[in-house]
């Protein structure tokens, strides 16, 4: 080959590279992506190293579009530094150290009960341990208040002070205590099948090798259990505490009554306050403390696909031990425990959603005009009940359109994504694309919502302001489903053998028959299931869009958020039970879909 | 239907070379069978024809097509060059029904309703598979699956046919009757096939013309009889055949004698090869074996006796050399019993043990 054809063999890659659907939709997802989700966290680095037009109101220096450390001096080493980022730094430590502690000791346990025992109860006692990660954060924090509200702060009294004729101790209604306890309520279940999922891999044989080569239990326990399990645990541990920082409204429930603030309630605090740097650097903080708990969990999960590995589903059974005479004991205390946290915060949500006066258990104070009444002057300022309440209905309108939205289209990215990330594996640019669409899993959701909108409050180029839209809610729960749905999708793509699609392309079916005739309709259980997932993650979600909420674009959640913040109980109650009931019965479908259907179709590839 | 042509085709994967300047012509309607040990490229080249893998060099002219070309810029793709090819796993679209699997090379040709509608029945029919149109690949045996591949090909009658290994994953009674229609089917439908396999038996059994590859090389083009009868190298020679071919080392006795000798034997080849050090190629079935002297014969011993049916395989060894000698399965050897044994000289092949090339007799 002489000079002259080698520049056109090259010429010919070029243009074939250029012209191949599959490279054109991989360069626009990269620039996409770089855009909703790279350009986004710098933006937030940049505003908080620039004065901003509200600075003039604290220096006389301040000229806007100026770079400058004034926002992190004033976070970091100013007056109001203490109240601003120390103090609820160190509430964030704590809280989340002592509910991640919490969450894998009960976690833990229960993992131990239900993979290694054979306690009584584990079919139907598994789903309902999990429901408190189901259902959405901020129900456990409203069921909670509902019990240990206390009239000092303001408000009715709670079921505890109604049962026991005295007011709880404060540190017991709100701070650190509740906080942590109801943060660990939430994500033992994610620690739970972590655990799980670590246990169900120790191989029973390795066990019984070891005990037939002599070994005591203990040295079982100690040289073969606990090396397996430990890694996953110390993973497990940062993981959980890793999710806790990022929690807004729990900690703003419990915590904002006596200004007890976390980094996140604080983010939102100072945004409502319009310190708006301010509150980028607090998210700044946020992300990069979520950064390094991520980091450091890689390092002892060596594997870079367990960073995902929630799901220990390994169906392979290892040797029970025999509880003997504490089985059933042991079984009494996680049923109770399993009511306690998964069942009887609903029913108490339930509860006092039909009371007339919250604080006031006896038949007589109880009404549905919550749920069924019109408005009446004389009840929660006029504001009409569940059925009859325009905003409510509009908000269940929005979360229905946002929730199913997001989920067909972070399913279908993610599915394209995956298959470019499976179909060009020794590709450079498709491997960049499967790091940038993880990245949302690393940002803390309040921080994530605080970057899109410093991002689309003005517009930038071709792209309008997007701020106050609907379409803004749907573009940040796409991409932050991302993470997700390019996992399911890789998993559905690679067990599309490639010579299924050869066949196709060499009956000369072109990419886009193939795609749709071929890779969708094999995925399309995976599919399926992945975009129930999202559309329950959406659903739940209150801390991602809490910052780009206004009034029209208002989602169950946020109303319920917002009815919380007026007081208004009982009516954020029935919200939030609402959005705990769609997620459970999405859960029963998703749960129906793995049994039945997607069981069937996969017998069938 | 179209001849095939392969020039100077070269693929690497990284810094691996699956093909090295590979060239073949397939005339129209062959049925070329690629052969050879596992990882040698037989896959690949099949895949380089299909389109499916771009290679780094040569070319590839399909009837009057050029569809790859390195020279002048040109890949078409697969579905541009007229093929149909059958996948070692069948590649069954598992979502699809059996009339659906076959159905689709026609829709994606446009085919009008009626049209495909006919021909559906008609490879269906052909194959018998009628009766399974409605079910699911899951749902069939290995074989029916088989079949599904194969009608999925004939559907759209393209002018060539690919096949990788496509009876490899059936029992051997059912690979026995798949051979005979595989072959019936592309003799009636007149395409130029190029067939992948490992098997010797199905190549030489199927093939109009054999190709012996090995670590990305072509080592022999030949038809059947003729690449048994004369394998190019002893590689060849030593792949092709069961049991394998007697190969002995051997060295001139006399300088520009045709006898040949080394510890053991000594072999009179019947002319004078250019080289002094040869390796003999002789078939089993090229030994005569009689308890009886016979001329020009050296004394061995018998150190095995394997009945195979028809025939019966006997080890004989003289000295440290040992050959395998195919005779007749009513002949009564007994182990350990002396046999006199002479080479027939017409059939044997020689080799310069060099470099393993055969030394023809040219100037005979
Ligand atoms: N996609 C690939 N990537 C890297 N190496 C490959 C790939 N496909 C084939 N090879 C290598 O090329 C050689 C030829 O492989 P193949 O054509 O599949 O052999 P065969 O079909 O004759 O068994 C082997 O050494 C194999 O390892
Ligand atoms: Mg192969």
């Amino acid at each position: 080959m002489n000079l002259n054809t080698q520049k056109r063999w090259l010429d010919l890659n070029l243009r074939r590279l250029l012209l191949n659907p599959v490279n054109i939709a991989l360069t626009i997802l990269l620039i996409v992506l770089a855009y909703l989700v790279l350009w986004p966290f710098f933006q937030l680095v940049f505003e908080t190293l620039t004065w901003g037009e509200g600075d003039r109101r604290f220096s006389r220096d301040a000229v806007p579009g100026e770079f400058t450390w004034f926002h992190w001096l004033q976070a970091t080493a100013s007056p109001i530094s203490e109240k601003m980022l120390y103090s609820p730094l160190i509430n964030t430590l704590i809280t989340g150290v002592i509910a991640t502690i919490l969450a894998l000791s009960a976690g833990g346990f229960l993992a131990w009960c239900v993979v290694r025992s054979n306690m009584p109860g584990k079919g139907w006692l598994q789903p309902v341990l999990t429901l408190p990660y189901i259902i959405p954060s901020f129900a456990i924090a409203l069921a909670w208040e509902t019990v240990f509200r206390s009239p000092k702060v303001g408000g009715q009294p709670g079921l505890y002070e109604s049962i026991l004729g005295v007011a709880p101790p404060e540190w017991l209604s709100y701070g650190t205590v509740p906080i942590s306890i109801t943060l660990a309520i939430h994500y033992f279940p994610f620690a739970y099948l972590l655990v799980a999922g670590a246990l169900a891999t120790i191989d029973s044989q390795m066990e019984e090798s070891a005990l037939i080569s002599g070994a005591g239990k203990l040295t079982i326990l100690r040289k073969i259990t606990f090396p397996v399990v430990a890694p996953a645990f110390v993973a497990a541990f940062i993981l959980t505490f890793g999710k806790t920082i990022g929690q807004f409204a729990l900690p703003f429930l419990l915590g904002a009554p006596v200004q007890f603030h976390t980094v996140a309630t604080m983010v939102y605090a100072n945004l409502a306050l319009g310190l708006d740097s301010l509150a980028f650097v607090l998210a700044v903080i946020l992300i990069v403390i979520s950064l390094i708990s991520i980091w450091l969990s890689n390092r002892f999960i060596k594997k870079k696909s367990s960073r995902f590995e929630t799901i220990g589903g390994k169906g392979f059974r290892s040797r029970e031990v025999n509880l003997g005479q504490w089985r059933w004991p042991v079984f009494s205390v996680v049923a109770l425990f399993a009511f306690v946290v998964g069942i009887l915060p609903l029913i108490l949500l339930a509860i006092q959603s039909i009371m007339l006066i919250d604080g006031f258990y006896g038949l007589e104070n109880l009404t549905w005009h919550f749920w069924t009444g019109k408005s009446n002057p004389d009840i929660a300022f006029g504001e009409p009940g569940v059925f009859h309440n325009n905003n409510i209905i509009g908000a269940t309108w929005n979360t229905l359109k946002l929730a199913s939205l997001s989920a067909v289209i972070a399913s279908i990215i993610g599915l394209i994504i995956a298959y470019i990330v499976v179909r060009k594996s020794d590709n450079l640019l498709a491997n960049a694309l499967d790091q940038i669409a993880f990245i949302p899993f690393l940002f803390p959701t309040i921080a994530f919502g605080a970057m899109y909108l410093t991002l689309f409050a003005e517009p930038v180029g071709p792209i309008p302001a997007l701020y106050g839209t609907f379409t803004l809610l749907v573009l940040i729960s796409v991409v932050s489903r991302l993470p997700y749905s390019v996992k399911t999708g890789v998993t559905a793509v690679t067990q599309i053998g490639k010579e299924l699609e050869e066949a196709a392309e060499v009956a000369g079916a072109s990419w886009g028959m193939r795609f749709r005739r071929i890779v969708m309709p094999l995925a399309s259980s995976g599919l399926t299931s992945g975009m129930m997932v999202s559309f329950v993650g959406v659903m739940r979600e209150l801390s991602l869009i809490i910052l780009l909420i206004t009034p029209s674009t208002r989602v169950l959640m946020t109303a319920g958020f917002g009815y919380a913040e007026e007081g208004l109980t009982q009516l954020s109650n029935a919200l939030v039970l609402i959005v705990a009931v769609l997620t459970i019965i999405g859960e029963l479908i998703l749960w129906w879909i793995g049994k039945g259907r997607m069981t069937r179709l996969r017998e069938k590839l | 239907m179209a001849d095939i042509i392969i020039r100077n085709l070269t693929k690497k994967y990284g810094s691996e070379t699956a093909l090295n300047n590979v060239s073949l012509e397939i005339k129209s309607g062959e049925f070329m069978v690629l052969l050879g040990p596992s990882g040698c490229g037989k896959t690949t080249l099949l895949r380089c024809l299909a389109g499916l893998e771009t290679p780094d060099q040569g070319e590839i002219i399909i009837g009057d097509k050029v569809v790859f070309s390195s020279a002048d810029n040109i890949m078409s793709p697969p579905g541009e060059r007229s093929l149909g090819m059958v996948f070692q796993s069948y590649a069954l679209w598992p979502h699809m029904t059996v009339r659906d699997n076959i159905k689709f090379g026609l829709d994606v040709l446009n085919t009008p309703k009626n049209v495909s509608n006919d021909t559906l029945d008609s490879v269906l029919k052909s194959l018998g598979m009628k009766e399974f149109e409605n079910r699911y690949p899951s749902e069939l045996s290995g074989g029916q699956q088989q079949r599904v591949a194969l009608a999925r090909l004939l559907a759209t009658k393209p002018p060539v046919f690919l096949m990788d290994e496509p009876l490899s994953n059936l029992d051997a009674r059912l690979r026995m009757d798949m051979r005979v229609e595989l072959k019936k089917f592309q003799s009636e439908s007149e395409a130029t096939t190029v067939y992948v396999t490992h098997d010797q038996t199905e190549a030489m059994t199927m093939s109009t013309r054999v190709v012996v590859m090995k670590n990305g090389e072509i080592q022999q083009v030949a038809s059947p009889g003729n690449l048994y009868r004369h394998p190019s190298n002893t590689f060849v020679a030593d792949f092709i055949g069961m049991p394998r071919i007697n190969l002995i080392n051997l060295t001139k006795k006399h300088k520009d004698g045709s006898v040949f000798i080394n510890k053991d034997v000594q072999i009179d080849v019947g002319w004078v090869p250019a080289s002094n050090e040869i390796v003999l190629g002789a078939h089993p079935e090229d030994l005569v074996v009689s308890k009886k002297e016979i001329p020009s014969s050296e004394k061995y011993s018998v150190t095995a006796v394997l009945p195979n049916g028809p025939e019966t395989i006997i080890q004989l060894t003289r000295g440290k050399t040992a050959v395998i000698a195919r005779v007749a399965h009513d002949s009564s050897f007994n182990v350990d019993e002396s046999v006199y044994v002479n080479f027939s000289v017409s059939s044997l092949n020689i080799y310069d043990s060099k470099n393993g090339v055969i030394i023809e007799p040219s100037n005979n």
